[in-house]
């Protein structure tokens, strides 16, 4: 199934090698997914604190794991300011880091949008099909 | 006000409250609470799609701009997806088989205004330019698209039973999806040439792995965290077994409990 997923994938990899092309992007991807790793992490970190302070009841809402997952999305907002302040490798035209690191979520914002729309419309296309079908009869023989 | 704060105020604050709405909406049992939630998403993403006019010098409303170019066709893809959906056969919520075709046709309707903001001169334009997000987001809706429903055949293949035909339109999906980036590689659209196209879509494929990396690891750190904190708690003190007189006092209730007609 995985390779399924990825099928389409390596095909358009094969055609764009097949066209001429270096892939594309070439050295510009591995910024882009340095910045998208460390955006999502950061980003997602802090969704899961959010989860955490929210649904926390049950253990009478502990403070340590709270701390826990600030300091892990710290460290990924860190990570980032310190990599784009002392090396090129994850600046994209961009003029500053506070540039970069907006121009960072906005894009992360942008991609989410798409990848809820495609989950969306893949769900909802698997569910429509098999609701499009007529309701199956099961017949139990007697014994 | 400078540009930064308002910035902040007219776009940061509105992204801020689409999320915070929702969540609120969701989370709330009253309904007076629902509405407010509900309200303050709306509000915020009418600011979001009201930014390029609230403040125009910020390069962040390109994201807003966009947003307001994706509604459209977004909407009327996940409403034609669901009245198509639910006039099936589904065991509540069933609507009129009419639905369907309505269903069909907006769903057709959504695909080909998206194709058209590629193909033809619908596509988002800022100032003059191309916006830049929706080099961020056509590739990368397409190449998920076709990768998700590829996976979702094959699935509902080998995990459903007697599937065959709904994993066939799933193929078909992947493989329509797949031939419009093809296309999209080899034929320029009209704003944006194959070359780019192919640039993009490749940035497109190193954003969803970085993404998925990314939310992986947060999701171990979170385990992670989760289990640091659970292991450093004291064990709970354990009760004492139950005493004779308890174990009678629970058989003459289960005693009292039991027996009756039998019922034909």
């Amino acid at each position: 199934m995985i390779l399924a997923f990825l099928l389409p994938l390596f095909s358009l990899l094969a055609i764009d090698l097949s066209l001429g092309g270096s892939v594309g992007a070439g050295a510009d991807s591995l910024p882009r997914f340095a910045n998208a790793l460390l955006t999502a992490y950061t980003l997602g970190s802090l969704v899961l604190l959010g989860n955490l302070f929210f649904y926390a009841d049950s253990r009478q809402r502990p403070l340590a794991p709270l701390f826990g997952m600030l300091a892990a999305a710290a460290m990924g907002l860190l990570t980032s300011v310190i990599l784009l302040d002392n090396t090129d490798m994850l600046m994209e035209n961009n003029g500053s880091i506070r540039a970069q690191i907006m121009y960072n979520i906005v894009h992360m914002l942008v991609s989410a949008g798409a990848i809820i729309l495609a989950f969306g419309l893949a769900l909802g296309l698997t569910f429509a099909t098999i609701t499009a079908q007529k309701a199956r009869k099961t017949s139990f023989e007697e014994e | 006000m400078d540009a930064m704060a308002q910035a902040a105020l007219w776009f940061w604050l509105p992204v801020a409250l689409i999320p915070l709405g929702t969540w609120i909406s969701l989370s709330s049992k009253g309904s007076m609470q629902r509405r407010m939630g509900q309200a303050l998403a709306l509000f915020g993403f009418t600011g979001v799609v009201l930014s390029p006019w609230t403040v125009p010098e910020s390069p962040s409303v390109a994201a807003g701009h966009l947003l307001g170019f994706l509604v459209g066709p977004a909407a009327l893809l996940l409403a034609g997806l669901y009245l198509v959906a639910f006039s099936g056969n589904v065991a509540v919520g069933k609507l009129p088989k009419s639905d369907r075709r309505l269903g069909v046709m907006a769903f057709i309707i959504g695909f080909v205004w998206f194709v058209g903001m590629h193909w033809w001169n619908l596509t988002p334009s800022l100032d003059g330019e191309v916006n830049r997000y929706w080099l961020v987001f056509w590739p990368t809706f397409l190449l998920l698209l076709t990768c998700l429903c590829s996976g979702a055949a094959l699935s509902l293949r080998i995990i459903g039973d007697r599937r065959t035909k709904e994993s066939n339109v799933l193929w078909f999906v992947s493989g329509f999806t797949f031939s419009l980036i093809v296309l999209a590689m080899t034929i320029d659209g009209s704003a944006v040439d194959a070359g780019s196209f192919r640039y993009h879509l490749w940035l497109a494929g190193a954003d969803l792995l970085g993404t998925a990396a990314g939310f992986a690891i947060a999701i171990l750190v979170f385990g992670g965290v989760i289990m640091l904190h659970e292991r450093s708690l004291e064990e709970p003190p354990s009760v004492h077994p139950p005493t004779s007189k308890e174990f009678e006092h629970v058989a003459a209730i289960v005693s009292a409990n039991l027996g009756g007609e039998e019922s034909e």
